[in-house]
């Protein structure tokens, strides 16, 4: 049985967000909604490995607003709802989100945001801690997985209790931590529910949102208490130092302390950064002299702790910032060197890598993440370069986000903006409006079209912006780890799903010119490329390019689990004339380089698409073997 | 015969490149530990690390509470290929112990000076006394591919004697058995834990 469905007070290794996911269904959950993104995914895509099984409703949504809303509905409707998302979602989701806080919900309402310090797979590292403060929204921050399966149980609770929803924040070291998790008790599901109608609550028209406004004020005052007795929060020790960590700083913070052997410190745990416990808060500034607060990203509970201390005439200085720093995650060495320095014992910490180990390091090349071998969206940006050129373009090429953002390394370096997701079509409506001999071309991913590129889309067909909107479409979400997609014709679940062809959308909207090619096909790619660029160039009007071919990696991977052999190529050495253009300026992972220069192809990591062999232009690169039959029915 | 020294802890960072199976071979680590009773958090990065890049992920066993191995905190750097294993060989601390396989992979991009094999075995053992190179490539080969790569290296990790009184290797054994082509696995893992058992990779 799945780790996931485990009994009752049995331990298992979860990742954070599996825990988050066992939480939930902990709670009951009937219907869970995401858009993917790093850290956030594998919270929907547990429950939707178990949602024939448990009977409940799991989608991957065209985005997070939408999961959002969707999500609401269920709740409104009586169903335990929980909705997912990466920390930048929250900002795509935020027109919701700010009204949910005013309406408030009915069954409980999770909403989920995994926080990313460190950048480690997103753009930038917001705090969205800030988002409850800014909508009056409590904050559930986990320092485990443990805690985080604890945490979400709970949070259906108290979101029922206050009709009101709870945004958890787990970071990517709590969501993707695999840790020891007891779990609970599994509670049947309700799936079903029934709108009882509340015009004046759920309408928010101006007249009825003031109404609101003043319940939300009065609601957040009792939030406020009672967030003193939730037991994430609590005060470990005792001693005239004060220090407040929150979240995953508090794992951090305790370890620490437990290493300097300091038992003379209060240490205030806080699982819940918004709204600060006041009660509990008041009780742990009582009679200190000195005060840290340890937390990652932005001053959140600091700044709290200070109105507090202030408002209730405490004179005791609050630190935080000052000693810990803004920037990424954080770490033993970052807590240790704070505390010790804020008790005055200086910044060292106990551990100490060699010296040889920082000077004398050979230099090593570095290793980006690469565009897996066989990825279509190489030879995509291989030929579009040379459309480009053969039209004496000077390109503006606005990015995106997702695996073809990997164009932005050497030597395609085809991206000059990466902004956030649909902001490559969105920027190319203003780049289409302004430039004069440059034309800009946006290039997107199939998930990131439907996502938020679409609006942008109509804006260029209504405006008449002159742009190339490339659809790199490999069929699915494949940065963040395969999901399906509303072009993909699988639902979260597994089952068949309408299929949605980008290229039937771009005719819908008013798009003249359309063209569809398989980046397989060098030639048909170039020809098919250039035909819109002339477009574009004659017309001053938009055109849409559609790469169609599925991604390389998902299905080498079914291949390779079902035992079907995939095509063979070889580099002929006496043809070869070491040019170095299937290695340096295609960069296929799967090409290597013998000592003489000349090429030679890994077996192992070959997936067969054989666009090598199309672009040697000694024709040194050849099939040696016929892939299996079944294996060109794996591509949709 | 004296009792083996046990740990109350172990900090250790697996280093190699995005695809070679480091998340499975450290979660299968960690599943084994709290099997046996012990408690264990893996840290990862998932996302853009899987696409071919450099990957690492810090494992704890024992008396943690935190997920990060700190920098200088590592009893062990286990590492899947020697570029990363060089890459992050400072996270070991004073006498620690490197183990790491010969595999040597080029990165994807253009134009790459690729470092020598000796020159990087050098720069590690000027780290330590207790750098063992398992020829990993070899072993893996012979069981089926450089897939296997993770599993003899876990092997070796078995043989060292680091995880004494915190996994039970027979537990271990038995998890690497369930992996996908398991007698595959095991077989890697038996090559890793022969070439280092008999102390030929201590780690004490
Ligand atoms: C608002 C927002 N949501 C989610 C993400 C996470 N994310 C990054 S890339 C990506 C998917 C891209 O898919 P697609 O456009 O199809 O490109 P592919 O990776 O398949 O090439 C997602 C979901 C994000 N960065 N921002």
């Amino acid at each position: 049985m799945s780790r996931i469905l485990g009994k009752e007070g049995s331990e298992v290794l979860l990742l954070g967000n599996e825990a988050i996911a066992r939480g939930a269904i902990e709670a009951g959950i009937g219907f869970a909604s995401a858009y993917p993104g790093t850290p956030s995914t594998e919270i929907v895509e547990t429950l939707a490995g178990v949602a024939k099984k448990l009977g409940i409703y799991v989608e991957w949504s065209a985005n997070e607003k939408v999961a959002l809303e969707a999500a609401y509905a269920a709740s409104l409707s009586g169903v335990r709802a929980l909705a997912a998302m990466k920390h930048v979602g929250l900002n795509v989701a935020a027109d919701a989100f700010m009204s949910i806080a005013y309406t408030g919900v009915r069954s409980g309402l999770l909403i989920i945001s995994a926080e990313d310090p460190s950048m480690w797979s997103s753009q930038n590292e917001q705090d969205n801690r800030y988002y409850g403060l800014l909508a009056k929204v409590p904050v559930f921050e986990p320092y485990t997985p443990q805690e985080a399966k604890d945490m979400a149980l709970y949070a259906f609770d108290f979101s029922e209790k206050f009709e009101h929803p709870v945004l958890m924040t787990p970071t990517t070291r709590v969501s993707h931590t695999r840790g020891p998790v007891r779990l609970g008790r599994l509670r049947n599901p309700t799936r079903k529910g029934f709108f009882k109608r509340d015009i004046e609550r759920f309408t928010l028209i101006p007249a009825h949102a003031r109404v609101r406004r003043k319940i939300l004020v009065e609601k957040w005052e009792r939030i406020t208490d009672a967030v003193s007795d939730v037991p994430f929060n609590r005060i470990e020790g005792d001693g005239k130092t004060l220090i407040v960590a929150s979240g995953i700083s508090y794992a951090y913070v305790r370890e620490v302390l437990n290493l300097m052997k300091l038992n003379d410190v209060r240490l205030l745990k806080l699982g819940t950064p918004v709204p600060l416990p006041r009660g509990l808060a008041l009780k742990a500034l009582d009679g200190v002299e000195r005060v840290l607060v340890v937390e990652e990203l932005e001053p959140v509970v600091e700044m709290q702790l200070k109105a507090l201390a202030n408002e209730e005439g405490f004179s005791v200085k609050v630190h935080g910032k000052d000693y810990v720093g803004y920037e990424g995650e954080m770490t033993l060495e970052r807590a240790y060197s704070a505390i010790s320095e804020f008790l005055g014992l200086g910044r060292g910490t106990p551990w100490k890598p060699s010296k040889a180990s920082l000077e004398e390091v050979p230099e090593l090349p570095p290793r980006p993440p690469a565009m897996c071998p066989g990825c279509p969206h190489r030879a995509t940006f291989y030929v579009l370069r040379r459309a480009v050129n053969s039209l004496r373009l000077k390109p503006v090429y606005s990015g995106d986000i997702g695996c073809y953002a990997l164009g932005v390394m050497p030597p395609f370096q085809q991206q000059d903006i990466i902004l956030e997701m649909g902001g490559s079509v969105g920027t190319a409506n203003g780049f289409g409006q302004v430039l004069e001999g440059q034309i800009p071309i946006a290039i997107i991913g199939d998930s990131t079209f439907f996502h938020a590129g679409l609006p942008a889309l109509v804006n260029a067909v209504y405006n008449r912006s002159p742009m190339l909107v490339l659809v790199m479409d490999n069929r699915v979400t494949a940065m963040t780890g395969e999901q399906p997609d509303p072009g993909t014709g699988l639902n979260a679940v597994g089952e068949p799903a309408p299929a949605i062809k980008i290229e039937e959308v771009a005719k819908g909207i008013g798009v003249e010119k359309v063209v569809v090619f398989d980046p397989y096909d060098t030639k048909e790619a170039f020809k098919a490329l250039r035909e819109a660029l002339e477009y574009i160039i004659k017309e001053r009007k938009p055109a849409v390019a559609v790469a169609k071919r599925a991604c390389a990696l998902l299905i080498d991977r079914m291949a390779r689990r079902r035992g079907i052999r995939t095509p063979k190529y070889q580099v002929k050495l006496d043809a070869c004339t070491a040019c170095g253009v299937c290695y340096n300026a295609f960069t296929c992972p799967a090409i290597s380089v013998r000592d003489d220069g000349k090429a030679y192809i890994l077996e192992d990591l070959c997936t067969g698409c054989g666009v090598c062999a199309q672009i040697c232009p000694f024709n040194a690169i050849v099939k040696v073997e016929e892939g299996d039959k079944e294996w060109e029915d794996l591509w949709f | 015969m004296g009792r083996p020294m046990v740990l109350k802890s172990l900090n250790m960072v697996v280093s190699g490149v995005g695809g070679q199976g480091l998340i499975t071979l450290a979660s299968l680590l960690a599943g084994s530990a709290v099997e046996s009773g012990t408690k264990a958090l893996v840290a990862e990065t998932h996302g853009l690390s899987q696409r071919g890049g450099s990957v690492e992920v810090h494992v704890r066993l024992g008396d943690v509470i935190a997920p990060l191995v700190p920098k200088g905190g590592a009893d062990l750097i286990l590492g899947l290929e020697l570029i990363e294993t060089s890459r992050t060989a400072y996270y070991l601390k004073e006498n620690g112990c490197i183990l790491t396989s010969d595999m040597l992979l080029r990165p994807g991009i253009p134009n790459v000076k690729m470092p020598k094999r000796e020159e990087l075995i050098n720069f590690l053992k000027k780290v330590t006394d207790k750098v063992y190179v398992v020829p990993a490539s070899e072993m893996a080969e012979k069981v089926g591919g450089s897939i296997f790569i993770n599993s003899v290296m876990l092997g070796a990790l078995a043989a060292t004697g680091l995880l004494n009184g915190l996994v039970d290797i027979n537990i271990l054994e038995k998890n690497v058995r369930g992996l996908r082509m398991g007698e595959k696995n095991l077989e890697a893992f038996k090559l890793g834990f022969d070439y280092c058992s008999r102390g030929r990779c201590s780690c004490r």
